[in-house]
Protein backbone atom coordinates (compact mmCIF):
# COMPACT_ATOMS: atom_id res chain seq x y z
CA UNK A 1 0.00 0.00 0.00
CA UNK A 2 1.79 3.40 -0.99
CA UNK A 3 1.52 6.36 1.31
CA UNK A 4 -0.22 9.05 -0.10
CA UNK A 5 1.49 11.13 2.90
CA UNK A 6 5.11 10.40 1.88
CA UNK A 7 5.66 13.74 1.07
CA UNK A 8 4.56 14.55 4.57
CA UNK A 9 6.99 12.85 5.85
CA UNK A 10 9.93 14.05 3.97
CA UNK A 11 8.85 17.97 4.64
CA UNK A 12 8.79 16.50 8.22
CA UNK A 13 11.71 14.87 8.46
CA UNK A 14 13.57 17.70 6.80
CA UNK A 15 11.81 20.12 9.51
CA UNK A 16 12.83 18.16 12.27
CA UNK A 17 16.35 18.44 11.35
CA UNK A 18 16.65 22.18 11.14
CA UNK A 19 14.86 22.27 14.34
CA UNK A 20 17.18 20.24 16.10
CA UNK A 21 19.98 22.77 14.43
CA UNK A 22 17.92 25.35 15.79
CA UNK A 23 17.68 23.81 19.34
CA UNK A 24 21.44 23.12 19.63
CA UNK A 25 22.22 26.53 18.70
CA UNK A 26 19.39 28.14 21.17
CA UNK A 27 21.52 25.47 23.69
CA UNK A 28 24.94 26.75 22.87
CA UNK A 29 23.96 30.48 23.04
CA UNK A 30 21.75 29.66 26.70
CA UNK A 31 25.07 28.14 28.10
CA UNK A 32 27.29 31.46 27.10
CA UNK A 33 25.02 33.70 28.09
CA UNK A 34 24.80 32.18 31.63
CA UNK A 35 28.19 31.93 31.67
CA UNK A 36 29.16 34.50 34.60
CA UNK A 37 32.48 36.07 35.19
CA UNK A 38 34.20 36.22 38.37
CA UNK A 39 33.12 38.55 41.06
CA UNK A 40 35.19 41.80 41.38
CA UNK A 41 34.52 41.89 44.98
CA UNK A 42 38.27 41.94 46.89
CA UNK A 43 37.61 40.22 49.87
CA UNK A 44 40.73 41.02 51.31
CA UNK A 45 40.17 44.95 51.56
CA UNK A 46 36.50 43.22 53.31
CA UNK A 47 38.61 41.39 55.42
CA UNK A 48 41.15 44.41 56.82
CA UNK A 49 37.99 46.38 57.28
CA UNK A 50 36.15 43.96 59.46
CA UNK A 51 39.46 43.91 61.27
CA UNK A 52 39.84 47.41 61.56
CA UNK A 53 36.24 47.83 62.85
CA UNK A 54 37.04 44.88 65.17
CA UNK A 55 40.02 47.02 66.64
CA UNK A 56 37.92 50.46 67.38
CA UNK A 57 36.09 47.40 69.48
CA UNK A 58 39.37 46.48 71.22
CA UNK A 59 40.73 49.93 71.98
CA UNK A 60 39.58 52.57 73.93
CA UNK A 61 40.53 56.11 72.73
CA UNK A 62 41.58 58.86 75.05
CA UNK A 63 38.84 61.27 76.11
CA UNK A 64 40.08 64.18 74.13
CA UNK A 65 39.84 61.88 71.00
CA UNK A 66 35.68 61.04 72.24
CA UNK A 67 34.55 64.80 70.63
CA UNK A 68 34.18 64.98 66.54
CA UNK A 69 34.10 62.15 63.92
CA UNK A 70 36.65 59.22 64.27
CA UNK A 71 38.87 59.35 61.47
CA UNK A 72 40.44 56.67 59.71
CA UNK A 73 43.41 57.92 57.60
CA UNK A 74 44.39 55.96 54.86
CA UNK A 75 48.11 56.43 53.74
CA UNK A 76 49.01 54.79 49.95
CA UNK A 77 47.74 54.26 47.45
CA UNK A 78 44.30 51.29 47.34
CA UNK A 79 41.48 52.12 46.44
CA UNK A 80 39.66 49.00 47.11
CA UNK A 81 40.35 49.57 50.73
CA UNK A 82 39.32 53.18 50.75
CA UNK A 83 35.88 52.11 49.19
CA UNK A 84 35.23 49.10 51.75
CA UNK A 85 35.80 51.37 54.52
CA UNK A 86 33.97 53.99 53.11
CA UNK A 87 31.27 51.89 53.09
CA UNK A 88 31.27 50.22 56.75
CA UNK A 89 31.65 54.21 57.56
CA UNK A 90 28.60 54.53 55.93
CA UNK A 91 26.64 52.21 58.46
CA UNK A 92 29.05 52.66 61.39
CA UNK A 93 29.88 54.37 64.32
CA UNK A 94 31.97 54.13 67.14
CA UNK A 95 30.50 54.74 70.22
CA UNK A 96 28.90 58.16 69.40
CA UNK A 97 31.36 59.12 66.92
CA UNK A 98 30.12 59.37 62.67
CA UNK A 99 32.96 57.65 61.03
CA UNK A 100 35.23 59.54 59.03
CA UNK A 101 37.37 58.40 56.32
CA UNK A 102 40.44 60.42 54.63
CA UNK A 103 43.24 59.05 52.07
CA UNK A 104 46.37 60.69 50.62
CA UNK A 105 49.43 59.06 49.23
CA UNK A 106 51.82 61.07 50.94
CA UNK A 107 51.12 61.85 54.71
CA UNK A 108 49.87 64.98 55.70
CA UNK A 109 50.36 66.08 58.97
CA UNK A 110 47.75 68.47 59.38
CA UNK A 111 45.28 65.41 59.79
CA UNK A 112 44.82 64.18 63.39
CA UNK A 113 43.55 60.73 63.14
CA UNK A 114 42.20 58.07 65.35
CA UNK A 115 43.64 55.56 63.19
CA UNK A 116 46.45 55.22 60.49
CA UNK A 117 46.11 52.28 58.29
CA UNK A 118 49.78 52.26 56.17
CA UNK A 119 49.17 50.42 53.11
CA UNK A 120 51.28 47.92 51.61
CA UNK A 121 53.29 50.28 49.06
CA UNK A 122 54.69 52.22 52.36
CA UNK A 123 58.48 51.69 53.58
CA UNK A 124 59.12 51.05 57.10
CA UNK A 125 60.94 54.27 57.37
CA UNK A 126 57.48 56.07 56.55
CA UNK A 127 55.89 54.38 59.15
CA UNK A 128 59.25 55.69 61.72
CA UNK A 129 58.72 58.90 60.98
CA UNK A 130 54.79 58.87 61.47
CA UNK A 131 54.93 57.09 64.39
CA UNK A 132 57.66 59.39 66.03
CA UNK A 133 55.32 62.74 65.39
CA UNK A 134 51.99 60.83 66.70
CA UNK A 135 53.85 59.70 70.02
CA UNK A 136 50.98 59.93 72.54
CA UNK A 137 48.23 61.35 69.92
CA UNK A 138 45.92 58.78 70.44
CA UNK A 139 46.35 56.95 67.04
CA UNK A 140 46.53 53.92 66.64
CA UNK A 141 48.85 52.81 63.71
CA UNK A 142 48.26 49.97 61.49
CA UNK A 143 50.58 48.78 58.66
CA UNK A 144 51.16 46.43 55.90
CA UNK A 145 54.35 45.52 55.65
CA UNK A 146 57.35 43.41 57.12
CA UNK A 147 58.83 45.20 60.03
CA UNK A 148 55.78 47.32 60.64
CA UNK A 149 55.81 47.01 64.49
CA UNK A 150 59.49 47.48 64.66
CA UNK A 151 59.10 51.06 62.54
CA UNK A 152 56.92 52.02 65.13
CA UNK A 153 52.88 50.34 64.13
CA UNK A 154 50.95 49.39 66.95
CA UNK A 155 49.69 46.50 64.63
CA UNK A 156 50.38 44.49 61.29
CA UNK A 157 48.68 43.08 59.07
CA UNK A 158 50.32 39.56 57.98
CA UNK A 159 49.11 36.98 55.78
CA UNK A 160 49.64 33.09 57.21
CA UNK A 161 48.74 30.34 54.62
CA UNK A 162 46.62 33.13 52.27
CA UNK A 163 45.12 33.59 56.03
CA UNK A 164 44.47 37.45 56.70
CA UNK A 165 46.51 37.86 60.58
CA UNK A 166 47.70 40.63 62.76
CA UNK A 167 50.62 40.87 64.70
CA UNK A 168 50.32 43.16 67.86
CA UNK A 169 53.27 45.48 69.40
CA UNK A 170 52.14 46.36 73.24
CA UNK A 171 54.12 49.27 73.91
CA UNK A 172 53.84 51.13 70.67
CA UNK A 173 49.86 51.36 71.32
CA UNK A 174 50.40 51.96 74.99
CA UNK A 175 52.84 54.94 73.59
CA UNK A 176 50.27 56.10 71.53
CA UNK A 177 47.90 56.58 74.39
CA UNK A 178 45.65 53.85 73.66
CA UNK A 179 44.04 50.85 76.08
CA UNK A 180 42.89 47.37 75.38
CA UNK A 181 41.64 44.58 76.82
CA UNK A 182 44.62 41.85 77.79
CA UNK A 183 42.13 39.40 75.76
CA UNK A 184 43.23 41.00 73.03
CA UNK A 185 46.43 39.87 73.04
CA UNK A 186 45.11 36.33 72.00
CA UNK A 187 44.00 37.30 69.03
CA UNK A 188 47.07 38.36 67.67
CA UNK A 189 49.01 35.60 65.49
CA UNK A 190 52.05 37.49 67.07
CA UNK A 191 53.57 39.67 70.12
CA UNK A 192 56.30 42.04 69.06
CA UNK A 193 58.37 43.20 71.86
CA UNK B 1 -19.28 -9.41 -2.52
CA UNK B 2 -20.09 -6.61 -3.89
CA UNK B 3 -21.58 -5.54 -0.51
CA UNK B 4 -17.70 -6.34 0.73
CA UNK B 5 -16.27 -4.52 -2.08
CA UNK B 6 -18.67 -1.69 -1.33
CA UNK B 7 -18.03 -1.41 2.44
CA UNK B 8 -14.45 -1.21 1.38
CA UNK B 9 -14.65 1.21 -0.73
CA UNK B 10 -16.32 3.06 1.91
CA UNK B 11 -13.38 3.17 4.36
CA UNK B 12 -10.90 3.82 1.69
CA UNK B 13 -12.72 7.12 0.74
CA UNK B 14 -12.81 8.05 4.56
CA UNK B 15 -9.16 6.70 4.60
CA UNK B 16 -8.90 9.63 2.16
CA UNK B 17 -10.73 12.10 2.94
CA UNK B 18 -9.32 12.04 6.44
CA UNK B 19 -6.07 12.41 4.79
CA UNK B 20 -6.72 15.40 3.02
CA UNK B 21 -7.99 17.21 5.98
CA UNK B 22 -5.14 16.47 7.77
CA UNK B 23 -3.50 19.76 7.65
CA UNK B 24 -6.50 21.74 7.13
CA UNK B 25 -8.58 20.09 9.82
CA UNK B 26 -7.33 17.78 11.89
CA UNK B 27 -9.96 17.48 14.19
CA UNK B 28 -12.28 16.52 11.67
CA UNK B 29 -9.87 14.47 10.33
CA UNK B 30 -9.61 12.49 13.53
CA UNK B 31 -13.39 12.12 14.01
CA UNK B 32 -13.25 10.06 10.50
CA UNK B 33 -10.27 7.74 11.27
CA UNK B 34 -12.01 6.73 14.83
CA UNK B 35 -14.43 5.45 12.63
CA UNK B 36 -12.20 4.01 10.24
CA UNK B 37 -9.61 2.04 13.22
CA UNK B 38 -12.97 0.83 14.45
CA UNK B 39 -14.10 -1.28 11.22
CA UNK B 40 -13.85 -4.46 11.22
CA UNK B 41 -11.90 -4.41 7.77
CA UNK B 42 -9.57 -1.86 8.60
CA UNK B 43 -8.97 -2.01 12.30
CA UNK B 44 -6.37 -3.94 11.76
CA UNK B 45 -4.60 -2.45 9.02
CA UNK B 46 -1.20 -0.65 10.05
CA UNK B 47 -1.26 1.67 7.20
CA UNK B 48 -4.98 3.08 8.60
CA UNK B 49 -3.00 3.36 12.56
CA UNK B 50 -0.43 5.21 10.97
CA UNK B 51 -2.11 7.83 9.14
CA UNK B 52 -3.91 8.05 12.35
CA UNK B 53 -0.89 8.38 14.11
CA UNK B 54 -0.22 11.78 11.79
CA UNK B 55 -3.26 13.35 12.36
CA UNK B 56 -2.31 13.64 15.84
CA UNK B 57 0.66 14.47 15.04
CA UNK B 58 -1.26 17.68 13.04
CA UNK B 59 -3.04 18.35 16.18
CA UNK B 60 -0.49 18.21 18.35
CA UNK B 61 1.75 20.34 16.21
CA UNK B 62 -0.98 22.92 16.47
CA UNK B 63 -1.91 22.65 19.92
CA UNK B 64 0.63 20.16 22.30
CA UNK B 65 4.08 20.68 20.81
CA UNK B 66 5.51 22.26 24.34
CA UNK B 67 3.17 20.25 26.51
CA UNK B 68 5.76 18.49 29.07
CA UNK B 69 2.80 16.14 29.65
CA UNK B 70 0.26 15.93 26.34
CA UNK B 71 -2.82 13.58 26.05
CA UNK B 72 -2.41 13.84 22.08
CA UNK B 73 1.09 12.78 22.42
CA UNK B 74 0.72 9.51 24.37
CA UNK B 75 -2.41 9.30 21.72
CA UNK B 76 0.39 9.39 18.96
CA UNK B 77 2.70 6.84 21.12
CA UNK B 78 0.12 4.30 21.82
CA UNK B 79 -1.70 4.75 17.71
CA UNK B 80 1.95 4.23 16.64
CA UNK B 81 2.26 0.94 19.11
CA UNK B 82 -0.35 -0.53 17.38
CA UNK B 83 0.86 0.21 14.09
CA UNK B 84 3.96 -1.35 15.11
CA UNK B 85 2.51 -4.27 16.16
CA UNK B 86 0.63 -4.81 12.96
CA UNK B 87 4.07 -5.89 11.12
CA UNK B 88 4.22 -2.89 9.01
CA UNK B 89 5.99 -3.06 5.73
CA UNK B 90 9.22 -1.19 5.66
CA UNK B 91 8.31 2.18 4.32
CA UNK B 92 5.90 2.31 6.85
CA UNK B 93 8.56 1.29 9.74
CA UNK B 94 10.65 4.04 8.35
CA UNK B 95 7.78 6.33 9.20
CA UNK B 96 7.12 4.61 12.22
CA UNK B 97 10.54 5.43 13.37
CA UNK B 98 10.54 9.09 11.82
CA UNK B 99 7.26 9.58 14.29
CA UNK B 100 9.59 8.55 17.24
CA UNK B 101 11.97 10.58 16.01
CA UNK B 102 10.03 13.79 15.66
CA UNK B 103 8.75 13.23 19.10
CA UNK B 104 11.63 12.40 20.32
CA UNK B 105 13.02 16.38 19.08
CA UNK B 106 9.95 17.40 20.54
CA UNK B 107 11.00 16.96 24.15
CA UNK B 108 14.47 18.10 23.16
CA UNK B 109 12.55 21.16 22.53
CA UNK B 110 10.38 21.00 25.55
CA UNK B 111 14.22 20.50 27.89
CA UNK B 112 14.54 24.03 26.40
CA UNK B 113 11.72 26.03 27.15
CA UNK B 114 11.46 23.94 30.72
CA UNK B 115 15.21 25.43 31.16
CA UNK B 116 15.23 29.02 29.65
CA UNK B 117 11.71 29.95 30.64
CA UNK B 118 10.62 28.38 33.64
CA UNK B 119 13.83 27.10 35.64
CA UNK B 120 11.94 23.49 35.61
CA UNK B 121 14.81 21.58 36.49
CA UNK B 122 12.69 18.56 37.56
CA UNK B 123 10.34 19.08 34.26
CA UNK B 124 13.58 19.30 32.03
CA UNK B 125 14.91 15.94 33.31
CA UNK B 126 11.66 14.33 32.49
CA UNK B 127 11.79 15.96 29.37
CA UNK B 128 15.09 14.94 28.54
CA UNK B 129 14.87 11.18 30.04
CA UNK B 130 11.65 10.71 27.38
CA UNK B 131 13.77 12.53 24.35
CA UNK B 132 16.16 9.70 24.89
CA UNK B 133 13.92 6.67 25.56
CA UNK B 134 11.89 7.75 22.62
CA UNK B 135 15.32 8.25 20.71
CA UNK B 136 16.22 4.85 21.71
CA UNK B 137 13.31 3.38 19.89
CA UNK B 138 14.57 4.30 16.41
CA UNK B 139 18.25 3.95 17.52
CA UNK B 140 18.72 1.15 20.33
CA UNK B 141 22.68 2.30 20.12
CA UNK B 142 22.87 5.41 20.07
CA UNK B 143 25.51 6.86 22.35
CA UNK B 144 23.99 9.49 24.26
CA UNK B 145 27.22 11.17 25.58
CA UNK B 146 26.79 14.12 23.73
CA UNK B 147 23.88 15.13 24.54
CA UNK B 148 24.25 14.06 28.40
CA UNK B 149 27.32 16.84 27.99
CA UNK B 150 25.36 19.59 25.95
CA UNK B 151 21.88 19.29 28.61
CA UNK B 152 24.30 18.98 32.15
CA UNK B 153 26.43 21.94 31.00
CA UNK B 154 23.12 23.92 30.14
CA UNK B 155 21.41 23.07 33.45
CA UNK B 156 25.01 24.02 35.11
CA UNK B 157 25.61 27.40 33.14
CA UNK B 158 21.44 28.25 34.38
CA UNK B 159 21.86 27.45 37.62
CA UNK B 160 25.20 28.20 38.46
CA UNK B 161 23.82 31.88 37.80
CA UNK B 162 21.11 31.96 39.44
CA UNK B 163 23.32 30.49 42.51
CA UNK B 164 26.18 33.14 41.51
CA UNK B 165 23.62 35.89 41.88
CA UNK B 166 22.25 34.46 45.38
CA UNK B 167 24.05 32.27 47.32
CA UNK B 168 21.05 31.23 49.56
CA UNK B 169 19.84 29.64 46.33
CA UNK B 170 21.39 26.48 47.61
CA UNK B 171 18.82 24.28 45.42
CA UNK B 172 20.13 25.67 42.84
CA UNK B 173 23.61 25.51 43.33
CA UNK B 174 23.25 22.06 43.97
CA UNK B 175 21.93 21.08 40.58
CA UNK B 176 24.21 23.11 39.13
CA UNK B 177 27.00 21.44 40.94
CA UNK B 178 25.92 17.80 40.54
CA UNK B 179 25.20 19.02 36.57
CA UNK B 180 28.91 20.49 35.81
CA UNK B 181 30.38 17.31 37.85
CA UNK B 182 28.64 15.04 35.43
CA UNK B 183 30.06 16.85 32.69
CA UNK B 184 33.52 16.21 34.58
CA UNK B 185 32.70 12.57 34.83
CA UNK B 186 32.03 12.51 31.35
CA UNK B 187 35.08 14.68 29.83
CA UNK B 188 37.37 15.79 32.70
CA UNK B 189 38.90 18.75 30.39
CA UNK B 190 35.86 20.69 29.45
CA UNK B 191 36.94 23.69 30.04
CA UNK B 192 33.07 25.25 30.32
CA UNK B 193 32.34 22.52 33.12
CA UNK B 194 35.82 23.40 34.43
CA UNK B 195 35.01 27.40 34.34
CA UNK B 196 31.44 27.23 35.79
CA UNK B 197 32.12 25.38 38.41
CA UNK B 198 35.34 27.10 39.08
CA UNK B 199 33.34 30.54 38.96
CA UNK B 200 30.59 29.00 41.06
CA UNK B 201 33.11 28.09 43.93
CA UNK B 202 35.31 30.78 43.55
CA UNK B 203 32.23 33.32 43.62
CA UNK B 204 30.53 31.92 46.59
CA UNK B 205 33.93 32.65 47.88
CA UNK B 206 33.36 36.42 47.56
CA UNK B 207 29.69 36.33 48.40
CA UNK B 208 30.91 34.57 51.55
CA UNK B 209 33.53 37.41 52.48
CA UNK B 210 30.45 39.96 51.09
CA UNK B 211 27.61 38.82 53.49
CA UNK B 212 29.71 38.93 56.61
CA UNK B 213 28.60 42.10 58.75
CA UNK B 214 31.14 44.50 59.95
CA UNK B 215 30.69 43.68 63.63
CA UNK B 216 32.20 40.16 63.11
CA UNK B 217 34.16 38.90 65.69
CA UNK B 218 37.44 38.02 65.02
CA UNK B 219 36.88 34.20 65.25
CA UNK B 220 33.93 34.39 63.05
CA UNK B 221 36.02 36.10 60.67
CA UNK B 222 38.66 33.49 61.03
CA UNK B 223 36.04 30.49 60.03
CA UNK B 224 34.94 32.77 57.14
CA UNK B 225 38.65 33.23 56.12
CA UNK B 226 39.13 29.33 56.06
CA UNK B 227 36.09 28.28 53.76
CA UNK B 228 36.76 31.22 51.33
CA UNK B 229 40.26 29.84 50.98
CA UNK B 230 38.87 26.24 50.72
CA UNK B 231 36.58 27.32 48.19
CA UNK B 232 39.21 29.58 46.01
CA UNK B 233 41.81 26.84 46.06
CA UNK B 234 39.16 24.63 44.66
CA UNK B 235 38.03 27.23 41.90
CA UNK B 236 41.38 27.68 41.23
CA UNK B 237 42.47 23.89 40.43
CA UNK B 238 39.35 23.83 38.05
CA UNK B 239 40.18 27.06 36.12
CA UNK B 240 44.13 26.59 36.47
CA UNK B 241 43.32 23.37 34.36
CA UNK B 242 41.33 25.05 31.22
CA UNK B 243 44.32 28.10 31.47
CA UNK B 244 46.33 25.13 30.81
CA UNK B 245 44.78 24.05 27.97
CA UNK B 246 44.43 26.93 26.55
CA UNK B 247 46.57 29.75 27.76
CA UNK B 248 44.60 32.66 25.65
CA UNK B 249 41.05 31.83 27.26
CA UNK B 250 40.28 35.17 28.56
CA UNK B 251 37.86 34.05 31.01
CA UNK B 252 40.26 31.97 32.72
CA UNK B 253 43.00 34.57 33.21
CA UNK B 254 40.45 37.59 34.26
CA UNK B 255 39.25 34.77 36.76
CA UNK B 256 42.71 33.41 38.00
CA UNK B 257 43.77 36.72 38.34
CA UNK B 258 40.49 37.35 41.17
CA UNK B 259 41.96 33.85 42.69
CA UNK B 260 45.10 34.57 43.46
CA UNK B 261 44.30 38.31 44.71
CA UNK B 262 42.34 36.49 47.05
CA UNK B 263 44.37 34.18 47.84
CA UNK B 264 47.19 36.74 48.11
CA UNK B 265 49.19 34.59 46.21
CA UNK B 266 51.64 37.84 45.28
CA UNK B 267 53.86 36.64 42.45
CA UNK B 268 50.79 34.77 40.45
CA UNK B 269 48.58 37.44 41.21
CA UNK B 270 51.17 40.13 39.65
CA UNK B 271 51.87 37.47 36.44
CA UNK B 272 47.94 37.17 35.85
CA UNK B 273 47.41 41.15 36.15
CA UNK B 274 49.77 41.73 33.09
CA UNK B 275 48.28 39.06 31.26
CA UNK B 276 45.06 40.90 31.79
CA UNK B 277 46.25 43.92 31.13
CA UNK B 278 48.57 42.45 27.84
CA UNK B 279 44.52 40.91 26.61
CA UNK B 280 42.68 44.57 27.57
CA UNK B 281 41.05 42.98 30.03
CA UNK B 282 38.93 44.90 32.56
CA UNK B 283 39.83 44.40 35.83
CA UNK B 284 37.95 47.02 37.38
CA UNK B 285 41.55 49.12 38.78
CA UNK B 286 41.00 52.71 39.87
CA UNK B 287 37.31 52.30 39.43
CA UNK B 288 35.37 55.40 41.48
CA UNK B 289 34.93 54.82 45.28
CA UNK B 290 31.35 54.46 46.01
CA UNK B 291 29.38 58.38 45.60
CA UNK B 292 29.91 60.71 48.87
CA UNK B 293 26.34 61.17 48.92
CA UNK B 294 25.57 57.20 49.50
CA UNK B 295 28.72 57.59 52.03
CA UNK B 296 27.38 60.17 53.91
CA UNK B 297 23.98 59.17 54.30
CA UNK B 298 23.81 58.87 58.38
CA UNK B 299 20.50 57.04 58.22
CA UNK B 300 20.37 53.36 59.97
CA UNK B 301 23.89 53.96 61.80
CA UNK B 302 24.46 51.72 64.51
CA UNK B 303 26.88 51.91 67.23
Amino acid sequence: MNFKSNTIFVRLVKSLKSINRYILFILCLISLRFQQGPSSFDAVSKTKVLFIYGFTKNFEWPDEKKTDNFIIYVVGKNDNLVSELKKMAAVKKVGEQDIEIKNTTLVDNNINPHIVVFTSDNDPKTISELSSKMKSKGSLLISETTGGCKAGASLNFTYIESKLKFEYKEDAAKKAGLKTKEEFKKMAVKIID
Amino acid sequence: MILISATMLAQEDKLSRAQGLMTSDPGQALLIMDSVIQHPQTKNDFYTWTVRAYIYYELYKKTEKLKLHSAIRDSILSTIKTASELKPDSESFQSINRMYKSLSSGYKKIVKVLLEDSLNYEGSQEAFNNYKKLLLKVEPKHNFEADDIEYNLTVGSIFSNIFNEDNKKTKAGEIAKVALLKVLGMQPTNSSANLNLGLMYYNQAANLSKSLEYGADFTEIDAIQDNMIKLAKQSEKLIRSVYDNDNKNTKSILALYYIYRMLVDTPKFEEFKKKCKEMNLDIGENKPAATEENLNNPQNKDK
